[in-house]
């Protein structure tokens, strides 16, 4: 059957490595029907700032970027944050052919955050209880988890614990 | 060795003359899941939108998938990525969002090689590169396709900031209003939420200026601050505010620069997107304005500063921190641990620091707050007092 044969097939692919001892190194490499491009970035520890910075296209249907690398130096010191998107949207602005290698820095920036809060996760204990418990924990101490997605919404197991405490203190 | 790695897989076939069927895969070093929906090729309508889990996290996470029909009926054209965000995301699942975020790049990248196969029709050798930078009715039909979401995202994004009096062009400094200030004897300071926001002058807070107002005389404060993103309230606006509610409401700003948010006072220019902070501080300082560190250490959902080995010594060399006037010791949203380290950052460089809630809804407002030696009646003695440092921040609520 011709609907099986597929008309678009995209890979994207974000690695995170140690180098230098400490800093991280991400690479988010994309390869579709399309478009063929790589980002590298190098984000220094601890501060979490953004220290160098790589991009291109080995392929791609519309208009060359003039001086991506050059332009893309621009994210030199920008900290992988809370925040950083609207950062880095601004700073590398906002043309159409721009915005797949912007959101290309994006996942290299999610990788780094992954890495680390894979790091946390790894905490877990791996019974039910514990992990009720620990996850419980997690959203008391970072109340920026709080309602923001169905696992930690409002009036469910895991926000419980918190929810009792907001209404003790606020009565 | 790789600390972690995270692999999207998405493929779009074409079902029948009128649909495309999109599959995506997200895999990584922590969540494994899938999407599977449906896309009408006339109009980028999505339907039929189921997920699955095949790895997660928390013992809640299957909560996610009765959420993803949020995402029933958009329009995947440009500029849905917004929504994606704050449907999918906050009431599914941000990893979920991510891979639906891929998938209608995917479905628009479609069209438009489905659009260059008909160009071929007549003209075989045209190639997809030829097409794309030739026929621009391509890009005009994809960003016309349906002005449904459109509207919506744009709603919800910086643009909806324009309701009511807030794109009054603004004006001179709010001094002391009509009605008088009262002070509230027995508490010793006077105490002003120095960072809050509202709905619509920042599209990600939820409530009206006036039921923050209300909020905030409810639970005795005696001022706010109006922080409301890259947005300047007019002059008026304020004092008319200040008279229905006989409270003192006072202009500031967050503005986002390059290296983190930035609270700012005694400044109307209206910056919108992204701003150098040397820059910042040189138009800030030439009209007598005060700089302020927002949250200088807001870290991630599942980790913080000092998770990753920040130390206040490290911190306190950080290039903003040559900028800034003072610092956001008490910030409502971020952890006790990243308020800590702000209060040993600014104690370390001698920096007078403030306290603000950074409330988005009236649940959180004045949590936390800044209590001021003196009273303010206005821009002027706020911003003398802040000069002054006579002022330190405090948990109120």
């Amino acid at each position: 059957m011709s609907n099986n044969i597929l008309k678009f097939a995209m890979n994207r692919n974000t690695s995170v490595e140690k180098i230098n001892g400490a800093n991280l190194r991400s690479v988010c490499r994309l390869r579709d029907t399309l478009t063929d491009a790589e980002v590298v970035i190098e984000v220094k520890m601890p501060d979490m700032a953004i220290c160098a910075i790589s991009g291109h296209f080995r392929h791609a249907y519309f208009e060359e970027i003039e001086d991506l690398d050059q332009r893309l130096q621009v994210l030199i010191g920008v900290r992988v944050a809370a925040g950083m998107l609207k950062i880095i949207k601004g700073l590398m602005g906002e043309e159409e052919k721009i915005h797949q290698i912007v959101y290309m820095v994006e996942e290299c920036c999610h990788g780094v955050i992954l890495t680390l809060t894979r790091k946390v996760l790894l905490k877990a204990p791996d019974d039910e209880a514990g992990k009720f418990s620990f996850y419980s924990n997690m959203v008391q101490k970072s109340i920026r988890l709080y309602d923001r997605c169905a696992a930690f919404a409002k009036g469910t197991p895991l926000v419980a614990e918190l929810e009792s405490e907001k209404t003790e203190g606020g009565a | 060795m790789f600390d972690f790695m995270r692999n999207k897989v998405v493929d779009v076939a074409r079902l029948d003359q009128e649909t495309l069927e999109v599959h995506g895969i997200l895999d990584d070093s922590i969540y494994s899941l899938e999407l599977d929906f449906k896309v009408n090729i006339s109009d980028l309508i999505c339907s039929g939108v189921k997920g699955r889990w095949l790895r997660w996290t928390t013992p809640e996470c299957p909560r996610a998938i009765d959420f993803l029909n949020e995402a029933e009926g958009f329009c995947l054209e440009a500029g849905i990525d917004n929504k994606i965000h704050k449907t999918v995301g906050r009431r599914s699942c941000r990893h979920f969002a991510n891979l639906f975020i891929e998938c209608a790049h995917a479905v628009r990248e479609t069209i438009k090689l489905l659009g260059w196969q008909e160009a071929q029709k007549k003209n075989p050798d045209l190639t997809f590169k030829q097409f794309m930078l030739t026929d621009e009715k391509v890009l005009e039909a994809q960003s016309s396709v349906v002005v449904e979401n459109h509207k919506e995202v744009s709603t919800s994004g910086s643009g909806g900031a324009g309701g009511d009096a807030a794109c009054v062009k603004p004006s001179a400094r709010v001094e002391s209003p009509t009605t008088s200030r009262k002070s509230h004897p027995g508490q010793g300071n006077f105490i002003i939420d120095m960072h809050l926001h509202t709905s619509p002058a920042s599209p990600c807070a939820s409530d009206s200026v006036d039921a923050m107002i209300q909020e905030a005389k409810r639970i005795g404060l005696q001022g706010i601050c109006l922080t409301d993103h890259n947005h300047v309230w007019s002059a008026d606006a304020v004092l008319a505010l200040r008279e229905k509610h006989d409270f003192l409401v006072l202009r500031a700003n967050e503005i986002i620069t390059e290296q983190g948010d930035i609270l700012v006072f005694g400044f109307d220019e209206d910056i919108q997107g992204i701003i150098k902070l040397v820059e910042l501080k040189k138009r800030v300082a030439a009209v007598g304005g005060f700089i302020v560190a927002a949250h200088p250490f807001r870290g991630f959902l599942t980790f913080g500063a000092d998770d990753v080995g920040l130390t206040p010594e490290s911190a306190m060399a950080r290039e903003m921190f040559k900028w800034v006037d003072g610092v956001e010791t008490l910030n409502g949203k971020v952890t006790e641990t990243e308020n800590k380290l702000s209060q040993d950052v600014a104690k370390g460089l001698g920096l007078p620091s403030t306290g603000g809630s950074d409330a988005h809804d009236i649940s959180t407002v004045g949590v936390y707050a800044t209590a001021f030696d003196e009273i303010i009646d206005g821009e002027e003695t706020l911003l003398a007092a802040l000069k002054a440092g006579k002022y330190h921040p405090v948990v109120f609520r």
